[in-house]
């Protein structure tokens, strides 16, 4: 799992605001140019960042795994062709490598724009990020989006252990053998009685700290680094309209 | 060092509630992203998150199930693992899922609009089935319409193959969530809501 991992890399001192900057504007350019030698260039680059958070590409690999086998799919998928009019069972199966080639090239822009965000993820600590949505989302749908955000990663763990106690408690009483309506129902009953009680407890405790709509976040300040990673966004941003 | 003097500007009580209800629906989808059954048709497992879907629009209806899915985007972006098979990051918002995640809080927004109505939200366990089914249907189309054209656009491939690799060994799941969200609704769970 790719979670933040403190350090000193050029990539943990930039602010989180840039480094989300640099990501949108790398997608944007990855899309607009998918030619091989397009992808070429942003391997490069992507190349560049990894060593910039120092983070290794297998483990930013390993974070999107479950990815790989639709980014592979796809490519293999596109080479079938069927047709009506076959000789014995009236379809006609085609294969045609060529027309693999467009999915491909868009499956490994989908591999850049991942790896990208695989170095976001270790060199950026959740309560910057907060702050960073915070502060990039104007107003209070800003301020809402920022306390949601934080009250996810604060339960994520937690409901998460429910769902593991219950399905371990079904799975100890045979709960494998019923069908999978009611392994389903079971879960999600489970899982929706913990979410209720736990926001309901979580109401009473914001209400009674007051809970404002101006909370104290931590301070982001540009610094120099900044001002040549968001150079190279507009460079990107400019290049995927060019 | 730095001191603010602005005034505190508090919350009012029902969004406190609200905030709270979201956030933990957001949380608990994320949480079925981790709940997988095996897929007899399928090396890819089938997981709960688009129960969680579901779920958010019938017991928070149509503007705070929307509201709790568009925390579970921000804060998967920001890195909380809440996207399929535990990912996270900006990636999986502008990759081949994008169309999938993009169309999660529209759906909840629409199941709960089905289900509820513009004008207020029903206790969900006097709704009747049709009605919790049809909203369910509706957000199922949505999700699968939304997620095979993304899917299309960004692998470049054709719509058929596009909905054949990221749906076809999924959609029959969804039949039986569906159930499993009116038996849901229908049991002692609802009584917490």
């Amino acid at each position: 799992m790719l979670t933040y991992r403190p350090g000193d890399s050029l990539a943990h001192r930039l602010d989180p605001r840039t480094k989300l900057l640099l990501q949108a504007a790398f997608a944007a350019a990855a899309f607009a140019h998918t030619t091989p030698r397009g992808l070429a260039a942003f391997t490069l680059l992507a190349g560049g960042f990894l060593v910039a958070g120092r983070v290794s590409p297998i483990d930013a690999l390993r974070g999107y795994l479950p990815a790989l086998p639709f980014l592979l799919a796809a490519p293999l998928v596109e080479t079938v062709s069927v047709g009506f009019g076959g000789p014995k069972t009236g379809l006609a199966v085609g294969l045609d490598p060529n027309a693999a080639i467009g999915p491909l090239l868009a499956s490994y822009r989908v591999l850049l724009i991942l790896l990208v965000s695989a170095v976001y993820l270790r060199t950026t600590a959740v309560r910057d990020s907060r702050a960073a949505i915070q502060r990039l989302v104007p107003g209070r749908v800003g301020r809402l989006l920022g306390v949601g955000v934080a009250l996810v990663f604060r339960f994520l763990p937690l409901l998460r252990a429910d769902l593991r106690r219950v399905r371990e408690a079904s799975h100890a009483r045979l709960g494998t053998e019923r069908p999978l309506r009611d392994r389903m129902q079971f879960v999600a009953s489970a899982g929706i009685r913990g979410a209720f009680g736990r926001a309901d407890r979580l109401a009473v405790a914001l209400r009674a700290r007051c809970f404002a709509w101006n909370p104290t976040l931590p301070a982001l300040r540009f610094g120099r680094v900044d001002a040549w990673g968001v150079l190279l966004a507009v460079g990107l941003a400019v290049g995927a309209f060019v | 060092m730095s001191t603010e003097t602005e005034s505190v500007e508090l919350v009012g009580e029902d969004v406190v509630g609200n905030v709270a209800r979201a956030a933990l629906f957001a949380a608990l989808t994320g949480a079925f992203a981790y709940v997988s059954f095996p897929n007899p048709i399928s090396p890819v497992p089938v997981s709960l998150q688009v129960l969680g879907v579901f779920l958010a629009g019938i017991f928070l209806g149509p503007v705070w199930g929307g509201v709790s899915l568009a925390f579970y985007l921000a804060a998967g972006a920001a890195g909380a693992p809440v996207f399929a098979g535990g990912s996270a990051g900006f990636g999986p918002l502008v990759g081949y899922t994008a169309g999938y995640l993009w169309s999660y809080p529209i759906a909840a927004s629409l199941i709960g609009g089905v289900v509820h109505g513009f004008d207020g939200l029903a206790d969900p366990e006097t709704i009747a089935t049709g009605r919790l089914v049809l909203g369910m249907l509706v957000g199922t189309v949505v999700i699968y319409a939304l997620g095979t054209v993304g899917f299309s656009v960004v692998q470049n491939v054709g719509l058929v193959e596009a909905f054949t690799v990221s749906a076809l060994a999924f959609v029959p799941f969804e039949a039986v969530k569906i159930a499993a969200a009116v038996g849901v609704v229908r049991s002692d769970a609802a009584a917490a809501a």
